[in-house]
């Protein structure tokens, strides 16, 4: 049988596969819930240092290609995040990143110093939330300068490793990747939703989501995933946790093949339902049994681009 | 594979001063105990349990206690909604002797679930409770069917004065039942829950939902963390037994427990 446990930061994982912020991370239960159907580490709702209600409905609107969303960043807070955390800790055996929202380095700071006592694994700084424009502006992650000061501030507090959650949505992702890398990070997430963008009701001529804008995820954003794994793959030498659109197992090699460690499934979970785990770990080992690789080392990436 | 679909009201009844059946002349394919989620673009979109279902049209009946409903009561027959649906798991369709148990503005999936049951060649017993008279709805729609009907409130305008639960134990002391139905406020449930021992029984639950396609995570129920929106709204026996916020508390919009 092929093996799926695969390191990543230190931590022993099952298999590769990643439960993404946003989805699911609420409850314990919620992170047990998709523990049990495979996942192989877990992330937490991004948490902020308040409680959020998020955006009015509707939040969600489906299309041919995915689904747009703008949940606002809902959630606890960090105090009430973290004791779900740290539930799901003491009844599970799984890895957690602890997912953090902030708009300043500041902030960032103090939400890294409860999640040092909190049982969490991993630290993941959410720089690209594209739902809250209105509230916060351009997110951080459009500026290297920013992540470069945020990822050093936290780096500098946080006992745990430093994931930065990279945004889609910029014209030189290598650049703000570097800037992540060299200010400590120790391994990228990405990439967030892609847009935002909009749908709009033809009957009654109005946004269908109430936000109006929302960031795109599901198959349509696959291929822009893989290209900016890949193209980060090819410049830096960091790990990388791979999302955006992953669906299948063979989503799940190109992702790999792209440069990502370990991969992220999301709105597949509304597509195939929270089993998609087991699922796309079956089909993983059905396409290594078939190319005979023993392990995850064994599938080969592509051919970095050369500069 | 999108089931969202933006529809006319067609007629509107008004239950109760604060309770209202919406109907929609659309073919929706629900199952009883299903769910819809409806938004009228001005801010919020709400899930509602599916009260009648048939190939040429649906309802929903609708209680104002917020913002949201407040507006919705102030939409026309001829005003446009949007709706998508229908969600969630459906309520098992048992022959035998049934009871069902409802509890104010919570009872009306129970009647599209009646009108299975009885097709179904199901002997149907119904109880019906609330506050007062004024959520109190669907006494003269169960009334027309051939089924054993009984309605109770709380403060005793229609004579007696007791609960839904009340009425249900009696009808357990009476008769032997091969299926229990309930949906109404938790409490009812989780005072109910105890006289249901040994009986096999399925329960419509509600928590707050917004993404209703399982993926934000909000309407997930400790231990187990099913999704109300996807492995409920109606959840068998064997899974309430294991619940532990039954009755205890549920999520508000932010995630935080909230106490009932």
């Amino acid at each position: 049988m092929p093996e799926l446990k695969v390191d990543f930061l230190g931590k022993e994982l099952n298999n590769p596969l990643v439960l993404p912020a946003g989805v699911m991370g609420m409850s314990y239960s919620g992170m047990e819930f998709s523990s049990k159907n495979g996942a192989g580490l877990i992330t937490s709702k991004s948490l902020t240092l308040q409680a959020r209600s998020g955006h009015k409905g509707p939040v969600v609107a489906e299309f041919e290609g995915g689904i747009l969303n703008c949940m606002g960043l809902c959630n606890p807070g960090i105090i009430n995040g973290l004791q779900e955390v740290d539930e799901f800790k003491k009844r599970s055996g799984n890895s957690v990143i602890v997912s953090v929202f902030a708009t300043n380095s500041a902030d960032f700071v103090i939400l890294t110093r409860y999640v040092n006592k909190s049982h969490a694994d991993f630290l993941e700084l959410n720089l690209s939330c594209p739902n809250v424009f209105d509230e916060f502006g351009i997110p951080l992650a459009a500026s290297g300068e920013e992540v470069y000061k945020i990822v050093k501030a936290v780096k500098k507090e946080s006992k745990l490793p430093v994931i930065a959650k990279l945004s889609p949505n910029v014209y030189d992702i290598v650049a703000i990747a570097k800037a992540a890398k060299t200010a400590g990070a120790d391994a990228l997430c990405l990439i967030n939703t892609v847009g935002p963008g909009m749908l709009i009701d033809t009957k009654m001529v109005k946004s269908v989501l109430f936000n109006k804008f929302g960031g795109l995820s599901g198959p349509c954003i696959k291929p822009i995933a893989l290209k900016l794994i890949y193209q980060i793959y090819s410049a830096i030498d960091i790990p990388i946790l791979g999302m955006g659109g992953v669906t299948t197992g063979e989503d799940a090699i190109q992702m790999l093949m792209a440069g990502a460690n370990i991969v992220g499934v999301g709105t597949a979970v509304y597509k195939r339902g929270i089993e998609v785990f087991d699922k796309i770990n079956i089909e993983i080992k059905e396409y290594m049994n078939q190319m005979g690789y023993a392990n995850l080392q064994q599938i080969p990436k592509l051919k970095k681009i050369e500069n | 594979m999108d089931k969202r679909v933006t529809l006319k009201i067609a007629k509107i009844i008004k239950e109760t001063d604060t309770i209202k059946t919406f109907f929609f002349e659309h073919e929706l394919g629900a199952k009883p105990g299903q769910f819809i989620m409806l938004t009228d673009f001005e801010g919020g979109e709400k899930p509602f349990s599916i009260a009648d279902s048939n190939s040429q049209e649906f309802c929903i009946t609708v209680k104002k206690v917020g913002e949201f409903t407040a507006r919705l009561f102030t939409k026309k027959e001829g005003d446009y909604v949007s709706i998508r649906g229908p969600y969630g798991s459906s309520f098992f369709i048992s022959a035998g002797n049934v009871l069902l148990v409802g509890g104010g503005y919570g009872t009306p999936p129970l009647y599209f679930l009646t009108k299975k049951l009885l097709e179904n060649g199901a002997k149907v017993s119904v109880v019906n409770g609330a506050k007062t008279k004024d959520d109190l709805v669907f006494c003269d729609k169960f009334q027309k069917l051939e089924l054993e009907y009984k309605n109770i409130t709380q403060s005793g305008c229609l004579g007696r004065a007791g609960t839904s639960v009340d009425l249900a134990c009696e009808c357990l002391r009476r008769k032997k039942y091969d299926f229990i139905y309930a949906a109404g406020p938790e409490m009812m449930m989780k005072s109910l829950y105890p006289y249901l021992e040994n009986y096999q029984f399925e329960f419509l639950f509600e928590r707050y939902m917004k993404c209703a396609i399982g993926i934000c995570g909000n309407c997930t129920i400790d231990p187990l963390g099913i999704r109300l929106c996807v492995e409920g709204p109606v959840l068998p026996k064997k899974i309430v037994d294991k619940l532990t916020e039954f009755g205890k508390y549920h999520r508000d919009a932010t995630g935080k427990r909230v106490k009932f």
